[in-house]
């Protein structure tokens, strides 16, 4: 069982950790944390007394399911697992079965949990039927696709939904440049990615705790909060530069002006922050207005791309990157202090567009000599 | 090309003082490590250089960077994209910097059988397709000049025939070629202007 569940659950929890980052962020991290209880109660009493809302969750839940599906379907396909047909194809069909139905439980057991409390707070309720519908379509949901996978196992070359769905999907969108970073961090780093996001949204709520244990509600505190929240971020610079390294020169032979690959490094980290800005809003329900949040996330995005220009200095190595960082950081600190922050950002601007314009088509990797 | 030199750090690869090049296809040739792939990317674009690179007698790499890089492409010997991008993807990103008309290109993928797997990621490819799909955007836009390093390494026999027509009838309408190739090029298909050889750091016309 054990390399069965590394080979399968393992790898769906850890490749698809964007997904799951994406998720909590949507359910935890844009309510306030003292209502977060009473927000997924109401959430669910609100399924279980609507027909076309419970239609909806069951078909989300019926999508994730899809994805699990995919998931082991995929991973069939692979060469590196078709050792997996001469030694499954062996099993007795029984035992065979429970472990297809015990690694698809393993990999829908997030929802089969959340939808499990939804049908005991139903049952609680007295809401008896959509209780049931809510067991009785997680139990199918993990018993349906053992059928499937069987399928898979004894006819390797049927043609499976996925790819076909992936390949339309590819037809319909174009990738555009300012997201391929973001791709190659949620497939090839989503660990990284991951505990990142999940720090920087644990600081910000420790920041908006603080305030509010203290009812102090200053946005010079918030800012401090997102320094801490940018520093966490830099780690992810060192990625960057190795990417655009080894993957984008082509991109150095296409007519582009400096100022469109300089506005693609400036989205990039613009997207960076877009679930902290998200968490910033929902966070300070009224504490803060719009402008010293405004403030605060522009702070954050200046601070990120001067730490990515920064690293176009060919002989700043990771360690020389982070002295520059901190120093930074602290000139910062006490500009934002000193009331000075508007200035602090034009600064951060003016530097990091003066660095990228210089340095960028001089750009070469540095090789270290022993 | 003018005055151009190329080093690694403090390591020498490049030294033209002057070379004249008018418009032909020219066989580049070297040993391993002699510098074609690093002369390649320098007259490409993809890495920085000393001197002074001018394309039809007046766009130079330096005060036009854009215009100059509409006018040349570049095919890799081993292309590397990420894995994630489909061939599409990288079409369109193609199509929308380098503009020209898309009916050619489109018509050659379909001829070297690119639009089979245009849709799928590049990290389902095997290194024959890959090169096939960095051969074709190398045709992409208007250039006066194409770059293919290696083209004729990975790819099938049927293809090679494909490229020898696509090279012919592109250069038919002014379209220059430096193409490096360890194995000789076809006089029959291709009439060569001229070889390039490196030597001793210089790249020179023979």
């Amino acid at each position: 069982m054990g390399v069965f569940n590394r080979i399968f659950v393992r790898r769906f929890f850890v490749e698809n950790i964007g997904f799951f980052l994406i998720l909590f962020y949507f359910l935890f991290g844009m309510v306030n944390a003292s209502n977060l209880l009473y927000y997924h109660m109401g959430l669910m009493e609100g399924f279980l007394t609507g027909n076309s809302f419970l239609t909806l969750v069951l078909v989300l839940w019926l999508l994730y399911n899809f994805k699990c599906i995919g998931f082991v379907i995929k991973t069939l396909q692979l060469p590196q697992y078709s050792f997996l047909y001469d030694t499954m194809t062996c099993m007795v069909a029984r035992e065979r079965k429970t472990l297809w139905w015990r690694l698809h439980f393993r990999m829908y057991l997030p929802v089969f949990i959340y939808g499990g409390i939804a049908a005991v707070l139903g049952i609680c309720k007295q809401y008896f039927v959509p209780a049931a519908i809510i067991l009785v379509f997680n139990m199918a949901m993990c018993i349906w696709p053992v059928w499937l996978y069987e399928k898979k196992l004894w006819q390797p070359d049927v043609f499976f939904f996925a790819t076909r769905f992936s390949r339309w999907l590819n037809k319909l969108f174009i990738k555009p440049p300012v997201l391929y970073f973001y791709y190659e961090l949620f497939t090839a780093f989503p660990r990284k990615i991951f505990t990142t996001k999940i720090w920087s949204a644990a600081v910000l709520w420790l920041t908006f705790f603080l305030m509010g244990q203290s009812d102090f509600y200053d946005v010079r505190a918030l800012q401090l909060g997102m320094i801490v929240s940018v520093l966490l971020h830099t780690q992810l610079m060192i990625h960057h530069r190795a990417f655009d390294e080894i993957y984008l020169p082509f991109m150095q032979n296409l007519p582009m002006s400096t100022w469109r690959h300089y506005s693609r490094v400036v989205g990039i980290y613009a997207l960076m922050l877009a679930p902290e800005a998200i968490m910033l809003f929902f966070q300070s329900a009224g504490q803060f207005t719009l402008f010293p949040l405004f403030t605060c996330i522009v702070t954050g995005i200046s601070m990120l791309i001067l730490f990515r220009v920064l690293l176009y200095f060919p002989r700043m190595n990771a360690e020389v990157h982070l002295r520059w960082i901190l120093v930074i950081s602290f000139v910062m600190l006490f500009m934002i202090l000193g009331d000075v922050t508007w200035w602090a950002i034009l600064g951060l601007h003016v530097l990091a567009a003066g660095i990228f314009f210089r340095k960028f088509w001089a750009y070469e990797p540095w090789l270290e000599s022993e | 090309m003018q005055s151009v030199s190329k080093s690694y750090q403090d390591f020498q690869v490049l030294d033209i003082p002057q070379l004249d090049l008018s418009t032909g296809i020219y066989w580049l040739k070297g040993e391993n490590g002699a510098g074609k792939t690093t002369t390649m990317k320098v007259l490409a674009g993809v890495l920085p250089f000393r001197g002074n690179i001018t394309l039809n007698g007046h766009v130079n790499s330096r005060q036009q960077p854009v215009q100059y890089r509409r006018l040349i492409n570049y095919a890799e010997a081993e292309p590397l994209y990420p894995a994630y991008l489909t061939g599409r993807d990288l079409l369109e990103l193609y199509f929308r910097t380098k503009g020209g008309d898309r009916q050619p290109v489109l018509e050659m993928s379909a001829k070297m059988g690119v639009d089979n797997f245009v849709n799928n990621p590049v990290s389902s490819y095997s290194s024959g397709m890959l090169k096939k799909l960095s051969l074709l955007l190398a045709f992409v836009g208007k250039p006066a000049v194409i770059l293919l390093d290696e083209p004729l390494i990975t790819i099938d026999a049927k293809t090679v025939a494909q490229l020898y027509d696509f090279i012919r009838e592109v250069h038919a309408e002014g379209v220059s070629f430096i193409i490096t190739s360890h194995q000789p090029l076809d006089s029959g298909r291709l009439s060569i202007a001229g070889t390039l050889t490196i030597e001793n750091k210089n790249l020179i016309l023979n």
